[in-house]
């Protein structure tokens, strides 16, 4: 073979050098030489970087992607992200990784014979149309349903509510976001009358105070978490944790406290009997811009099928609040919240200083929650009687879990009750959408059906025959997966899967069709402070995967309704956003233009002449208020905010003699939700490579359990064993125990109680009794 | 005859009634002290321990501004050459002041909090693990630098700095134990910290934001594995 | 034509010196280590005298301490 001498002599210079560098290795370990570092590695100079929000969080980060040969090989902080400056956390820099995992679902899959045949996408998608179109013919419209994601698009959530509302005429959509966020909307919509926080994260750099309501920000927003450590280093801000258990965050806080699972509700009420009783209240605030209403009380907790519940609000005085608050004295609430008198009196303190800036900051902690709604109610109270609201750094600020829950679930509205400006039991918002959607009033239904927690019960009952879950995984998320796996399971329904990963939601699919990634189709996400973000398509995806959005089109178009479907598969994203910007023209709610979210790092909604509004309600910032008045809370009626009479009540399910343990569940912060994504990601998977159930040392010391030690939790409703984890990641008070929810091999949700707030339908994952054994 | 074999048959049946009631009551007793062997199966933690990741919180910030002293540098060959194994307690590489002391009286005179020794030309390494006091423990110096008899060093690999990331850009991972070894700042910032191995950003105090555990702690992690799998 | 290859020490803070001095040379690759006090020098010539011409030429560079060879190859030419 002809080898060219100059080839031959670079050859023999290469082994030179090496040998002469593995010399030098021998004399000092570790030596580096800049080119053996840069070997294997992508030239940094030649990438090519393309914006977008990141794939995980709520938070929202800029990313920037490196693109090299048509491959995502880098990702980095946007730096002209006003969100995270240029930082991430390690989800965010691994991300693209997942991509390249093995077990890729890159074709189409219909299950024949019980198993599963590799099948062209259009066939697959044939077969999905003509299964639904069957089902409604012999079971009518509401027996199909569908299940979507704080996690889809906004393009993907409009069609999906098209599709169904406007197309097909049911109200059963409804998305995992009623699982984390529906608490919050509404707790908003109580309280405000309009959903999403009224500040952005630009309070972060003007609050004094943080006070977290339940959360690990240090784990589950790593983010923000890090800009409170840099105020609180700069400026001297000081965080204080409040919590059931002892975290990340609470190591790094001025100040931890604890309390008993549910007591919350107490602590927050004797917080307001402070404020009221020392006279910190803001007068003129609270009688120019409150009003106090009561609403039902005992009202259940939902674990019935077919519940039903609607509260019936009553408008009080300030005396009847007053009064009713005397229940909740610090002395009285320190007895059964186990939170000192001492911290009680502390925490109104700081709520209750005039000269302080307070930012209140929760999540999972108050939405999973059987009393959610009262609970995000309680928080506002705080802020309203003393004024400390819709002002740089006075922020009650309701932090969301996923990339769109606001963007999507809650701004498109993919909720059985919501249409993409306002909701279905409302003439005017279904006028409104026929308009827009071209299609006639009478075909969107006028009640909501089913809430989550009830569509996956009517799948178990029978009710539902047809079932499309896109970009979720509610065999692992939902709680007491115990019923709704083998629900799922039965023959009655024909389960449809859209995903990226095998996953045991698909593992139940009748059809599995292959979704593109992120970074494999173009779209917008809406982040927690109102930020919406777009991004174009970055790399190819493999095989025939597709994007969410362009698959239920195709479906649509197979059923007969292509007329309303009328987008080109290059450009839907832009054509569907250009007409769902339609639904929230106006001062309170205008959506920025697709040039500015491709030019910039987002934009804030209400977007008003070429600005993003930061504070709403305080008529400094926001157009839309125009009473004339410095505050304006323009989504109630008569311009004012509620301040809620709401008790404290125990928790569905309590521990008693035979469960003796709190069943506490979570994240951490390698994983993402059902890990999905994360755990094919190999830097993460080795940090964090399987689940664990942590135990206070007490209770360890007890059981006799050492650490690693394999543990059974069971409750009324399954079973699952985990290793035990003692004084590791986090701490949770005596009598608790708390369980990570990522891992699929070690299903905690088999045990959890399907018991949700009656307000929002979202489920409490925080609180049930087990017991615990060695397995 | 019949008499003394009735008293002799008598005897006999006493002694083997003695021997089987003495026997079994020996044999009770035994179990009663028995202790059963059972094998103590291994139960290892696979995460490591959140203590002390904040510990050194305000040395971060004071770092971030502090010049670096280039002249009086450690570098990761002397950290490494000072312990006999990567992992391995680093031996003292100076006098002691007292051998009868506990740590906080002497050794953390230096070792808690750092700074720049006349006597040694260089800072003081910070410890760690300052709660535990009793440094000597696992710490000794080095008097000699002969063997009592000659000795094969097996080779150990050391991690590498500056090739720990998976991407490009993304943070390295932690290539070593975190046991003993949970507070980062004090190895990875200031200006006893080896030069290969400190931190750009010590302000950035929640360091495990971004840096995870690369390696296992006891046993492999293998790939991650779904129990049930879509066939195709 | 043999191509050699050195160690190639610096006196203490003269590593830049060195590495320009050296890298100035026509028949000579200069790799600087990142975090050590040392480069690693492959020398190209065209015959054996060439080649021990260079070596003096570099040992006599004010800033090199020390000169180590590490590995030497000769290829014939055209064969």
């Amino acid at each position: 073979m002809y080898t060219s001498v100059t080839n031959r002599r670079s050859f023999i210079k290469k082994m030179a050098m090496m040998s002469a560098m593995t010399a030098a290795a021998t004399m000092f370990p570790g030596i580096m030489f800049a080119a053996e570092q840069e070997k294997g590695l992508p030239k940094g100079g030649n990438l090519d970087w393309k914006k977008g929000p990141c794939r995980f969080c709520g938070v929202g980060c800029g990313i920037l992607v490196g693109i090299e040969n048509g491959k995502a090989v880098a990702v980095k902080g946007d730096p002209n992200s006003s969100v995270n400056k240029g930082l991430l956390c390690v989800k965010g820099y691994h991300q693209t990784m997942c991509i390249q995992s093995k077990d890729r679902l890159e074709y189409a899959l219909v299950k024949k014979n019980g198993k599963y045949v590799k099948t062209p996408l259009s066939d697959a998608l044939d077969l999905v149309a003509s299964k639904m179109k069957e089902t409604i013919e012999k079971h009518g419209k509401d027996a199909v349903a569908m299940y979507t994601s704080g996690q889809s698009t906004i393009p993907e959530g409009y069609v999906a509510s098209k599709f169904m509302k406007g197309a097909i005429g049911t109200n059963n959509l409804d998305c995992n976001a009623r699982l984390c966020m529906a608490s919050a909307v509404t707790g908003f919509l109580t309280t405000f009358g309009a959903d999403e926080p009224m500040g952005c994260y630009e309070d972060f750099n003007h609050a004094d105070y943080y006070i977290t309501w339940g959360n690990n920000m240090a784990e589950m927003h790593p983010v923000l978490f890090s800009r409170m450590l840099e105020q609180k280093n700069n400026r001297g801000a000081k965080i204080i944790d409040f919590a059931t258990r002892t975290t990340r965050s609470s190591m790094a806080a001025n100040k931890s406290i604890l309390f008993e699972p549910q007591t919350d509700l107490a602590v927050g009420n004797a917080i307001c009997y402070e404020i009221i009783n020392n006279g910190w209240v803001n007068k003129s605030f609270v009688e120019k811009y409150c009003n106090f209403s009561k609403g039902l009380t005992k009202m259940g907790y939902g674990t019935e099928d077919n519940y039903k519940f609607k509260d019936k609000p009553e408008k009080i005085n300030f005396e009847e609040y007053k009064a009713f608050l005397d229940d909740y004295t610090p002395e009285k609430v320190a007895k059964y919240s186990k939170v000192s008198v001492k911290n009680i009196k502390y925490l109104a303190s700081i709520y209750g200083d005039p000269n302080k800036k307070i930012m209140s900051l929760w999540c999972m902690g108050v939405n999973q929650h059987t009393r959610g709604t009262w609970m995000n109610n309680i928080i506002y109270n705080i802020h309203l009687l003393t004024g400390k609201i819709s002002q740089p750094g006075n922020s009650p600020f309701s932090l969301t879990g996923q990339p769109s829950a606001c963007g999507t679930a809650r701004e498109v509205g993919t909720f059985t009750h919501k249409l993409p400006h306002g909701v279905v039991m409302n003439k005017k918002d279904r006028e409104m959408a026929a308009r827009i959607w071209k299609v006639p009033v009478e075909k969107i239904p006028a009640k909501p059906t089913y809430h989550t927690t009830e569509m996956f019960r009517a799948v178990d009952r029978g009710d539902i025959k047809f079932l499309w879950a896109q970009v979720v995984n509610p065999l692992v998320s939902l709680p007491r997966t115990s019923r709704y796996r083998p629900g799922m399971e039965k023959d009655s329904c024909f389960v449809v899967v859209s995903d990226v990963f095998p996953t045991p939601t698909t593992d139940v699919a009748d059809v599995i069709l292959p979704a593109s990634w992120h970074i494999e189709k173009s779209g917008l996400y809406g982040n927690s402070e109102r930020r919406t973000q777009h991004w174009d398509k970055m790399v190819e995806g493999p095989g025939e995967t597709t994007p969410d959005a362009w698959m239920t089109i195709e479906v649509a178009k197979r059923m007969g309704y292509g007329d309303l479907f009328q987008y080109s598969e290059e450009n839907h994203v832009e054509e569907i956003y250009n007409e769902y910007r339609q639904f929230h023209e106006g001062k309170k709610h205008n959506m920025a233009p697709l040039e500015v979210l491709k030019a910039q790092s987002g934009a804030i909604w209400p977007y008003v002449d070429g600005k993003s509004t930061q504070w709403r309600f305080n008529a400094k910032y926001d157009p839309a208020c125009s009473n004339g008045e410095d505050f304006h809370f323009y989504g109630k009626k008569d311009g004012k905010a509620v301040i809620w009479q709401r008790p404290y009540e125990p928790a569905a399910e309590s521990p008693d003699k035979e469960y003796p343990f709190w069943l506490n569940t979570g994240r951490v912060i390698e994983h993402w939700h059902t890990g999905s994504m994360t755990r094919r990601i190999p830097v993460l998977h080795k940090a964090m490579p399987h689940s664990y159930v942590e135990f206070h040392p007490d209770d360890a010391k007890v059981l006799g359990l050492r650490n690693g030690e394999n543990v059974k939790v069971s409750s009324r409703r399954g079973s699952c064993i985990l290793p035990a984890s003692i004084n590791e990641r986090g701490l949770p008070t005596k009598g608790q125990v708390f369980v990570p929810f990522f891992d699929e091999n070690m299903l905690i949700n088999d045990t959890t109680l399907d018991a949700f707030c009656p307000i929002s339908k979202e489920p409490d994952y925080k609180k049930c009794a087990v017991k615990v054994e060695k397995a | 005859m019949k008499k003394r074999l009735g008293i002799i048959s008598l005897f006999i049946m006493l002694f083997i009634a003695f021997i089987t009631v003495w026997n079994f009551s020996y044999q009770i007793g035994k179990e009663e002290g028995y202790v059963p062997v059972t094998k103590e199966k291994a139960h290892l933690p696979v995460i490591p321990s959140e203590k002390g990741v904040f510990m050194r919180f305000n040395q971060g910030l004071d770092y971030s501004n502090m010049p670096v002293d280039e002249n009086h540098q450690r570098s990761l060959k002397t950290y490494y050459n000072n312990r006999a194994y990567h992992g391995a307690p680093p031996s003292i590489p100076h006098k002691v002041i007292s051998e009868r002391n506990m740590g906080e009286n002497s050794c953390l005179k230096c070792h808690e909090n750092g700074g720049f020794t006349e006597k040694f030309n260089a800072y003081a390494p910070v410890s760690p693990h300052p709660e535990l006091v009793n440094c000597r423990q696992c710490h000794v110096p080095q008097k000699t630098e002969r063997l009592f008899k000659g000795f094969k060093q097996s080779k150990f690999k050391a991690p590498k700095a500056g090739v720990n990331n998976a991407l490009v850009t993304s943070p390295p991972v932690i290539p070593h134990q975190l046991q003993l070894r949970e507070n980062c700042l004090a190895c990875h910032a200031g200006p006893s910290a080896p030069k290969e191995i400190r931190v750009s950003h010590p302000e950035r105090i929640n360091c495990r934001q971004c840096h995870v555990p690369n390696s296992k702690v006891t046993k492999n992690i293998d790939a991650f594995l779904r129990k049930t799998k879509t066939n195709e | 034509m043999p191509i050699k290859s050195y160690l190639a020490h610096p006196h203490d803070g003269k590593k830049e010196e060195l590495i320009k001095a050296i890298s100035s040379i026509e028949q000579c690759e200069v790799m600087p280590a990142q975090n050590e006090n040392l480069l690693v020098v492959v020398t190209d010539t065209l015959d054996e005298l060439a080649d021990k011409k260079l070596a003096e030429e570099i040992e006599a560079i004010d800033s090199l301490k020390l000169l180590a060879l590490v590995s030497g190859f000769n290829t014939p030419i055209n064969k």
